[in-house]
Formats: C-alpha cells, sequence, structure tokens
C-alpha cells in the first residue's frame, strides 16, 4: 500500500515510492514501451496511468516475472540470444513479449513484430528480441 | 614532443603472422620493454576463450530489471533536482526571479547560470532541488525569467546566406583564431584530411566526372536513459553515480568546475542506458547539469538526482551535425579514380566540429588526387557531440553517394568501380562475402527497371525492389593511459578490476574473455569489477577504443598472475616453470600435458589470500592496418504509390581484429546497421524557423526505428590478426554505421532509378523525386 499525490503516475509511483525500478522513463507519453507494466494480465504504459486508477488491480512489474537466479523461459532466452545491448529498454520488451506469449503461444514473425510494437530500443536489438520470443515460444512448444 | 619521448622508449621486437588468414604475412612490431607476444594467425585457431559467442554477464540483472542504473539510484534524503532551459534562441537574459520557486515548501536549493547570454533554445538557465520531482516540477515552473531577445538562424543554409543573423559577434572566435571567417561560416581549417596530389593535374586526366551535392539534417542521439547523476557530499568528498560514457572525465571536468582535487571526487557508473558519444563528458555538450547537481547537493546538505527529461536530452545534450556535402569525382573509363575534390559545411549549432572528410580521405585510397575543404556554420542550436563514428556516416553518405552515381555513368558495377580503387586487401576480401549474402547479382542492371533485376515474379507492380552498397572506414584508436589490475584469490576465483564502463556493449564479458584465455581458465571464473574511479584508470568509451585500450593491459596483468601462479605449480609437477602451460582450468607440462594440477591446486600454495598484479598499459604495436576495412548492402523495397520505403535485407561485412566475443561483437554490428537505417530513412532534428525551438522533442515525431520496421540483419565479421596490441583486438562500435546512410541511398536508386540526395529518405521526397523524373522523361 502506498499513498502518493493524485497526479502520480502509476510509474511513479512504482519507481520512487515501491523501489521496483525494472520500469523506466523514457519518453514519459507512451510511444516507446519502456514502462511497460501488467494491468490485471495487459500489457500497458504505467506512465500513461495514474497511480490512483490501479487501486484494487493486480500490476505485475519485470522483477515479478523472474530473478537473475530464477529467470522466467522469455527473461532466458533473451540472455542466450543476447538480445539486449544497453538494457534501458530490456525490461519493457520482457514485459510485452510475456503478454503476447500468454495471448498466443506460437505467434509468427509478423506477430511478434506487431506484439512489441509499442515497444522502442535504441541500440538495435530488434532482431535478436523477435529471436528471444521464438526461442521461448519454442522451448514451451517442447 | 611526447611522440619523440616515446620513439626512444626502448622496445622488443616480435615477429608474428599478421593479417587475413587465407593470407597470412609475416610483421615485425615494437613493442614496450615488458609487452608480450601479440596473439597471430598461429594463435586463432587455438584459443579456449576468444572468439567463441558467449552471453554477457550482466545479462540476467538487465533482464529482470534488477541492474541499476544512474536514473534507478535512491539515496537516503535524496532530493530531485530539475533542469530549466532558455525559452528563446537567441538574446540575453535580463532577469532570473527564483524567489517564488525558493519559497515553496520542499524546494532545497536553487542554481542559476553564470551566462546570461542565450544562443540556443533549451540552454542552461537556472535549475532548482526539490524533497520530489512532483515539488521540482512545481517549483521550475515558478522561476521567472525576463529574456530581450535578438535574431537567430535556426539552420544551416540559411545561416550561411549573407546577412543572415550572427551567432557569434564578429569579436568572437568560436573556431579559433586561424580560421577564415565570412558571417556564421568558418573554414576551411588549415588541416584539412589527407589531402594529397594535384587536384587540376588528377581532373585534368579524367575521362569523366561525377559532381553532386548531398545534405545530412541533424540527427540526436536519444538516449533511452537521459543524461543524468545522483551527487552527494560527505565533507569534501564528492560521490557522483552518472550516466557517463567516460567516468574518469566527469571526475576531472567536476573536480576543475568546482575548484576541488580530483582525488575527493569519486565516481561510478555499473550500468548505463546509451551514449552513443553525447556522454564522454563531465555532463552534456549543451548543458552543466552535473555542476549543477552537485552544487545544489552541497548548499542543500542532501544527494541530488538530476536526470535531464526527453525533451532536454534532444535540446542539449549533442547530436550528429548535419552536413551538405558538394563531391566531385574524375575517373578513367576503367574506373580508375584520378581526383576527388570534397567539400562540406556542416552545423553543429553553437559549437564546431561539423567536419565530414574522414571516409572520402580514406576510402578509395589508391586515388593519388585528393582535397578536402571543411567549413562549420554556427546556428542557434544546441552544440552538436560525437555520434558515433562522428561525421562519418554523412561523409561516407556523400562520397558513398557519389561513387554509385559514377559507376552508373561509367556503366560499371559499384563494387568492380570499388574494387579498381582498392587499397585495403581486408576489404578487397569482404566484398565477395558480402556480396554473395545479399546476392548482389539481382540488382536491377538498369536502376529503377526491375525488369532487369532477378526479382521473378515480384518485378512488376507499384512496389519496386534494389539492392545497393557502400564502403565505411574508422581507425584503430586506443588510449594508452589505462591500467588493470587482476586478482587470484587462494580459493581460485579471479577477478579483473578496471576502471572504465560498459556502455551497453557486453565488454565485461569480451574483456574477461581475454583474461581467461591468458590464465587458462573459463571466462565464467571471472568477475568484472569496473566502472569507479577508484579503480585503475580506464579511457572513455568513445572512438571504438574501449577493447583495444582495456583488454591489451587486463592480458599483462594476467600474465603477470599466470607466471606467479606457474611458479606455484612448478614444484608440485617437478618441472621449471618454463615447462608449462596452461588451459581448462590445468596447469600442465607442456610437453606432456598428462602431467598437470588444477589451477584451484596452484591457487592453493600462494602465500596469503591473493595474487594481485596491476599493469599499467604499454605502447600501441604497429597495426597491419591503420584503418578498420568494412563493406555493406541493403535490399530495399520502394512502394512507388505511396513513397514508403522499407529495408528488407542488411549485411555488414567488418573487420574487428579478433573478436573476443563474436555474440556481442555482432549484436553491435546489427544495432548499427538499425541506427543508420533510421537515420536514413526517418530521423531529423526540426527546429521552427520563427520561434528557434524544436518542433519534434519527443520520440513520437522524432521517429526512430521500431519493431515494425525491422529487417533481416546479417553480420558477417572477418578476423584479422591486427597486432596492434598483445590481444589484436579492435572496436566495433562505430564502424558498422559508417556506410549505412549511403547504402540506403544506394539502395533505393538501384530499385527506383532515381537519386535521393537528401535525407531522410522520407515518403515525400521519394514521391516529389518520383515525379521530378516523370515530367523531365
Amino acid at each position: 500500500q502506498v499513498t502518493v499525490e493524485p497526479r502520480v503516475t502509476l510509474l511513479d509511483a512504482l519507481r520512487n515510492h515501491l523501489d521496483l525500478t525494472g520500469a523506466k522513463q523514457v519518453c514519459d507519453r507512451g510511444s516507446c514501451g519502456a514502462c511497460t507494466v501488467l494491468f490485471d494480465g495487459q500489457p500497458v504504459n504505467s506512465c500513461m496511468l495514474l497511480a490512483a486508477d490501479a487501486e484494487g488491480h493486480e500490476i505485475t512489474t519485470v522483477e515479478g516475472l523472474g530473478t537473475p537466479e530464477k529467470l522466467s523461459p522469455l527473461q532466458a532466452a533473451f540472455v542466450e540470444k543476447d538480445a539486449l545491448q544497453c538494457g534501458f529498454c530490456t525490461p519493457g520488451f520482457v514485459v510485452s513479449g510475456t503478454a503476447l506469449l500468454a495471448k498466443n503461444a506460437h505467434p509468427t514473425l509478423d506477430q511478434i513484430k506487431a506484439g512489441l510494437a509499442g515497444n522502442l530500443c535504441r541500440c538495435g536489438t530488434y532482431g535478436r528480441i523477435f529471436e528471444a520470443v521464438e526461442a521461448a515460444a519454442k522451448a514451451k512448444r517442447g | 614532443m611526447a611522440q619523440e619521448e616515446k620513439a626512444q622508449e626502448p622496445t622488443v621486437t616480435f615477429t608474428a603472422k599478421a593479417g587475413l588468414p587465407s593470407a597470412p604475412q609475416t610483421m615485425e612490431v615494437h613493442a614496450g620493454v615488458g609487452d608480450i607476444k601479440p596473439w597471430d594467425l598461429d594463435d586463432w585457431p587455438q584459443f579456449e576463450q576468444m572468439g567463441k559467442p558467449r552471453p554477457r554477464s550482466e545479462a540476467p540483472l538487465k533482464v529482470t530489471g534488477r541492474a541499476k542504473y544512474t536514473y534507478d539510484l535512491k539515496l537516503p534524503g535524496m532530493l530531485y533536482g530539475r533542469m530549466i532551459g532558455a525559452e528563446v534562441a537567441a538574446g540575453t537574459i535580463v532577469s532570473i526571479d527564483t524567489s517564488k520557486a525558493e519559497a515553496l515548501p520542499g524546494v532545497k536549493a536553487v542554481w542559476t547560470a553564470d551566462s546570461k547570454v542565450v544562443r540556443f533554445a533549451g540552454q542552461d538557465v537556472a535549475a532548482v532541488a526539490a524533497v520530489s520531482p512532483e515539488v521540482a516540477i512545481d517549483a521550475a515552473r515558478l522561476v521567472k525569467v525576463t529574456y530581450k531577445e535578438k535574431p537567430f538562424v535556426h539552420e544551416l543554409r540559411e545561416a550561411m546566406k549573407n546577412g543572415a543573423p550572427l551567432v557569434f559577434a564578429e569579436s568572437e572566435a568560436p573556431a579559433g583564431k586561424d580560421v577564415p571567417r565570412k558571417g556564421n561560416v568558418f573554414g576551411p581549417g588549415a588541416r584539412s584530411r589527407g589531402n594529397r596530389g594535384d587536384l587540376d593535374k588528377g581532373f585534368a586526366g579524367a575521362e569523366v566526372v561525377h559532381e553532386g551535392t548531398y545534405y545530412c539534417p541533424v540527427h540526436t542521439h536519444s538516449c533511452l536513459e537521459t543524461h543524468g547523476v545522483v551527487a552527494s557530499w560527505e565533507g569534501d568528498q564528492l560521490t557522483v553515480h552518472a550516466s557517463t560514457q567516460g567516468i574518469f572525465a566527469v571526475r576531472e571536468g567536476l573536480a576543475e568546475a568546482l575548484g576541488i582535487d580530483r582525488k575527493n571526487v569519486r565516481v561510478l557508473c555499473e550500468h548505463m542506458g546509451g551514449g552513443f558519444g553525447s556522454k564522454l563528458g563531465p555532463s552534456a555538450s549543451g548543458s552543466a547539469f552535473a555542476m549543477a547537481a552537485c552544487k545544489m547537493a552541497k548548499k542543500a546538505g542532501a544527494p541530488v538526482k538530476m536526470m535531464l527529461d526527453r525533451k532536454q536530452e534532444h535540446l542539449c545534450t549533442g547530436n550528429a551535425p548535419s552536413a551538405l556535402m558538394t563531391v566531385k569525382v574524375g575517373a578513367k573509363k576503367d574506373g580508375t579514380v584520378t581526383a576527388v575534390h570534397y567539400r562540406s559545411w556542416g552545423s553543429a549549432g553553437v559549437a564546431g566540429g561539423a567536419g565530414t572528410a574522414g571516409p572520402a580521405a580514406s576510402l578509395h585510397g589508391k586515388n593519388p588526387n585528393f582535397k578536402a575543404e571543411e567549413y562549420d556554420v554556427f546556428t542557434n542550436a544546441g552544440p552538436g557531440a560525437p555520434l558515433r563514428a562522428p561525421g562519418h556516416s554523412q561523409g561516407a553518405f556523400g562520397i558513398e553517394s557519389a561513387m554509385d552515381e559514377l559507376a552508373d555513368k561509367l556503366g560499371m558495377d559499384p563494387i568492380e568501380l570499388r574494387k579498381k580503387n582498392e587499397a585495403s586487401p581486408v576489404r578487397m576480401a569482404q566484398y565477395d562475402l558480402g556480396a554473395k549474402e545479399i546476392g548482389w547479382a539481382r540488382r536491377n542492371k538498369k536502376a529503377g527497371d526491375t525488369t532487369t533485376g532477378g526479382w521473378g515474379g515480384t518485378a512488376k507492380g507499384a512496389k519496386k525492389r534494389g539492392v545497393g552498397m557502400a564502403n565505411g572506414n574508422w581507425y584503430v584508436f586506443a588510449a594508452e593511459d589505462v591500467g588493470a589490475q587482476v586478482k587470484v584469490h587462494r580459493d581460485g576465483s579471479v577477478e579483473v578490476i578496471a576502471g572504465y564502463q560498459d556502455i551497453g556493449t557486453g565488454s565485461r564479458t569480451a574483456i574477461a574473455v581475454v583474461a581467461a584465455e591468458e590464465l587458462g581458465v573459463e571466462t565464467s571464473a571471472v568477475t568484472m569489477r569496473i566502472g569507479d574511479t577508484q579503480f585503475p584508470e580506464g579511457p572513455g568509451s568513445g572512438g571504438s577504443v574501449t577493447i583495444n585500450s582495456v583488454a591489451p593491459v587486463v592480458r599483462l596483468a594476467a600474465n603477470e598472475a599466470r607466471t606467479k601462479l606457474f611458479a606455484l605449480a612448478a614444484p608440485l609437477l617437478g618441472v621449471a616453470p618454463g615447462e608449462l602451460d596452461a588451459a581448462n582450468g590445468k596447469i600442465f607440462v607442456a610437453k606432456d600435458p598428462a602431467k598437470s594440477v588444477t589451477f584451484k591446486q596452484a591457487a592453493a600454495k600462494m602465500s596469503g589470500e591473493t595474487i594481485d598484479c596491476t599493469a599499467k598499459r604499454k605502447k600501441q604495436y604497429e597495426t597491419f592496418r591503420g584503418d578498420l576495412a568494412g563493406t555493406q548492402f541493403a535490399e530495399v523495397e520502394v512502394d512507388t504509390e505511396t513513397g514508403e520505403v522499407r529495408v528488407i535485407k542488411m549485411v555488414s561485412v567488418n573487420d574487428c581484429g579478433f573478436p573476443a566475443n563474436p555474440l556481442t561483437a555482432q549484436n553491435q554490428v546489427i544495432g548499427a546497421m538499425i541506427q543508420g537505417a533510421s537515420w536514413a530513412l526517418l530521423e531529423n532534428r526540426i527546429l521552427d524557423r520563427n520561434v528557434g525551438t524544436m518542433v519534434n522533442p519527443n520520440l513520437e515525431s522524432y521517429k526512430i526505428f521500431a519493431p515494425g520496421d525491422m529487417f533481416e540483419a546479417k553480420s558477417i565479421l572477418t578476423p584479422v590478426a591486427n597486432l596492434g596490441n598483445n590481444t589484436s583486438t579492435a572496436g566495433i562500435g562505430e564502424p558498422p554505421i559508417v556506410p549505412t546512410l549511403a547504402v540506403i541511398a544506394n539502395a533505393v536508386y538501384n530499385a527506383i532509378g532515381v537519386r535521393i540526395r537528401e535525407l531522410p529518405i522520407t515518403p515525400d521526397r521519394v514521391l516529389a523525386a518520383l515525379s521530378e523524373a516523370r515530367r523531365r522523361a
């Protein structure tokens, strides 16, 4: 439980009041996806949502998907494929990718691109990220 | 002077096998005394650790959101800072009234800039620090600034006109006293790059001449983690966490600005969210935010976190200068280039450094007659900063577009024209690798006529495909004032401690590979500790210097540790230390590998707790090639009805010496192609001609490549024993972005038969060019 000013966004509440700093503020206006979290299982830009509007809802951040010791299958695939460079956009991509795989366990390449369309990476790791999502889907299929 | 002293430094001579594995050459190199024989072509096939793809060690922290960036830090009692930038493009500050801001509850410190002259919108005016980001925003709004405005000039070509408002008065000399000046235009500098031969003679001997003018707009770095610091004081000791490419540059710059001893400043950077050249200084090229944070932290007696916002990041943290390039190339009918005259005018806003002649001077090295003239044009815009191979992407767009046009005039295959004038044996070997991978044979033999290409059934219709190529050059730069420490602990664990920072390249793992190779242990057994000015001095991560500055000194320190471990192992095996070798976690008798002890068994014999070896980097050796060769290819599809250009595939062939970790090196190469394609097709910083502020200071109208724009990207590394240092490694961050703008433009030409000479290649430009071509036909 956290008490904040009415204007505080969900992102700022998570980061500044709950010390969950995985989600990042990059554009602060819903165009980059670096602040993506799951809101009752749906991916949302947490910079575009007031913290007060999240009351009573289940929020999952990247921290909730796995730990360095116990990575989720998608996180492990990101590591294996080296689907990151500076890593600042990575939490957002991991959360969006997780939401995509929850909805569609075996996405095509075009479906992966569409599922991640709201996320930006400046280092240019998109191709590796697609490979990671494909690998995680394949691992699930066995 | 320094060079003369270095020349007298005693050296040892090594003979080694240099160059490409397919064409080894014996070469002599001179190393500083105490340095070791460079890894060469004999070592390359024998490596246990080097050259194997490995995930980077920090990845688990980054994919789980546990990696702590400067932006993520929260210290007890920490305040939140906010910068306030000028709202006008030129003028003077008449007054800054901070009284209302200071009276706001929760505001703990205020800072105002010394300079009262404003030369660009966004320039530092004031700053506040408050107990929460929300209060800091409120306080920033309460700072009242009044300006006396002046006329300004927002764009390169406008600034070159007679009578344009002067960014710097005639009495000021922003580009140095000896540089010729006309209004806002300064240049050419006395020492233009690569000038040689006689242009008149060269053009007189030419049978075909092409002259063209090419233009690149300003790009911003758009680092996802904005520039920022967390500054805290304990007495006179200052600790700064910085999102930086150079912790030592931050330490030096802040100590100087604050008038304190360097030893009292500690700078840390564990992870950082992108720099691309804009984070090499103490603050940023157009803001002193870090100094303001330190001063407010001192005043408030509490740590201050100062992160710029997205708009400030675009306005005042640097950008790639615009470039207007006029290229004249003369050649014989067989393609032999006889002369290149390269002129460029560029604007880095209120700063200089907009030169772009590097690629023209370096590529087509057989050309005997070359002259470059580079001009800096000042505009009322934020100062430029190095952006990933500064000036070289723009310059390669100029020269390599011109070469493509020349090939067309000569009726020659663009690759054949390049080969005819190629001086690098490395690039000569790269052409065919790239051509095969992209499917060069499919290109339209007649540009714009897809029935002359190998596209089968897709040749008809509004969507036209084409293939293009271009070359890029870069250099083997290395910092020499670099140190490293290697510690082997009694339990056999290994630490490498070095004061450089990782900017997202995966350098921790690449450097660990070098230490592991030398010690004969697994890379995973080596722990890297970096990003702290209390560690041995490291280089700034710019110029693609990190690996070839740090890896050699790490190898040197590891080599010393290896010698000490061999001395411990030798009595256990009953041989002399000189008879030993190490690999796979074992120390063994070279002639009888079955006789061995484990690395751990040897380490357990040490007296005390650690073998602690610290080394200073010695001088760079002679390098097989001083330039890093690269060539790049693209297939694009142009929709001639909508004007949209889509990249289908790109291939980059690059030399990075011996790649320590190809997985991360190739990530850099692919990332460069994506960033370059983004510049070529989308990016353009637009300043409002009426008010001089940025029209698109965000990430939805300053568009960068997104997942939906993504193409098939392939990186081919050609290992080269360059012998430039004891590891034969070289950087790869910058080289692969040099050709990309030209590659895309040349591929678009091949698809539609119309040349686009101004970037970005947006749908409106494509449609306008097509309609102009139809009108002329």
